[in-house]
């Protein structure tokens, strides 16, 4: 018959394996002989004292205590919770986008004081052609970088979330605050967008 | 281990206050998940001591078994939501025990309880007559020596005698501790024995 594998020979010290393999160490010298190593080593180890001394009494209320001071600050639900805590704030965090850019593009838009052609010559860095990204003064560029980046994640849902709509009046009035060239631009952009979302 | 209540407001209707008594683990787990923090500590109370006792089988000494455990909840408390609930928590701990043991005790060798702190316990045998100063001694050489040779296991095996041995688990907890088949437990703790056996020869 087969020798016991090491799991057989677990279960015989054990007790727990079945009559008919058991029957085989009665028989089998090599099988008889690896059961008596493993009860003689099991009955050395736990010979030793394997009882842990008991703390004193107190020390399960400190314990108690230590761990309640160490998760105070911490929060659960390991890498993910950050993912979620932000998500009640998301229409307001939108709302304030909107309303930061909107009040850029006021200010932008609000017309220029008169100068005289002398200090427009003096003043104005733009040339035809030039990159309007390339004006922008290096200290704000963070600033406009986060903006701009806010918006382009910006979804619609979270500005209607947030108590933005757009009315039709507003619409209105930045049509017609454009200049030809602008209008043309538009609808430029107005006929390829439909041309997209046709195909 | 005495009843013990808790009692928290539903969220979901503001001025409803639940009060569960002797809850269950899954019934703490999902209060602490609903952010009822102090729920944590009924977890605590009910698990620690046994949190405790088999960080101390691994370190063999209070002071690191006292962090140990500590570290063990902590960690607990940060991963609990990945907890599903298929394994039974008291599992789920001792596996997150087990985990953070080792890498201790990997990292730093065992250091038995000085002779002095055994010799303490030792007095209340001896008051009770059960054995002499010097058997204690004996006993606590030979226990370190077992001690010794149990830390120089490979990390399995080492895991495997310890809950079988020392805290008589099932190979069936103990294979969904390690996160292995009983089969395997049952070779490991065969591998475990021999290897200790030569140790100790």
């Amino acid at each position: 018959m087969k020798h016991l594998s090491s799991p057989e020979l677990v279960e015989f010290i054990e007790g727990t394996l079945d009559a008919r393999r058991a029957a085989h160490v009665g028989a089998c010298d090599i099988c008889r002989a690896a059961a008596t190593d493993l009860q003689d080593v099991m009955r050395r180890a736990s010979s030793v004292d394997n009882q842990v001394p008991e703390p004193s009494p107190l020390f399960w209320d400190h314990l108690s205590a230590r761990v309640r001071e160490a998760v105070a600050d911490e929060r659960t639900g390991g890498a993910s919770w950050w993912l979620t805590s932000w998500r009640p704030f998301a229409p307001a965090a939108a709302a304030l986008v909107v309303v930061v850019l909107v009040s850029a593009t006021v200010v932008m838009r609000r017309p220029a004081p008169p100068v005289s052609v002398g200090e427009a010559r003096e003043t104005a860095h733009v040339e035809p052609g030039m990159d309007i990204d390339a004006t922008i003064d290096p200290a704000n560029r963070e600033v406009w970088e986060v903006l701009t980046a806010a918006a382009a994640d910006l979804e619609l849902e979270d500005a209607h979330a947030a108590g933005l709509s757009v009315q039709s009046s507003a619409i209105d009035r930045a049509v017609q605050g454009l200049s030809a060239d602008e209008l043309n631009e538009l609808g430029r952009l107005l006929q390829s967008e439909l041309k997209r979302s046709s195909n | 281990m005495p009843t013990r209540a808790w009692e928290w407001t539903v969220r979901a209707e503001p001025g409803c206050k639940v009060t569960v008594t002797n809850p269950t683990d899954a019934e703490l787990v999902a209060a602490v998940l609903a952010g009822h923090r102090d729920a944590f500590d009924g977890i605590v109370e009910r698990h620690r001591r046994h949190v405790y006792q088999l960080c101390y089988r691994f370190v063999g000494n209070h002071e690191d078994a006292s962090d140990l455990a500590q570290d063990v909840f902590i960690r607990a408390f940060k991963s609990l939501r990945t907890y599903k609930g298929d394994a039974a928590l008291g599992t789920w701990l001792y596996r997150i025990a087990v985990n953070v043991s080792l890498n201790k005790v990997s990292a730093k060798s065992v250091r038995p309880e000085p002779l002095d702190a055994l010799l303490r316990t030792h007095d209340l045998r001896a008051a009770s007559g059960a054995e002499s100063a010097s058997e204690a001694v004996l006993r606590h050489e030979r226990a370190g020596q077992v001690r010794a040779a149990i830390a120089r296991l490979p990390k399995k095996q080492r895991a495997t005698l310890i809950l079988r041995m020392y805290h008589e688990l099932p190979h069936e907890q103990i294979a969904g501790i390690l996160g292995s088949s009983v089969g395997a437990v049952k070779a490991n703790f065969f591998h475990a024995l021999n290897n200790l056996k030569k140790l100790l020869s």
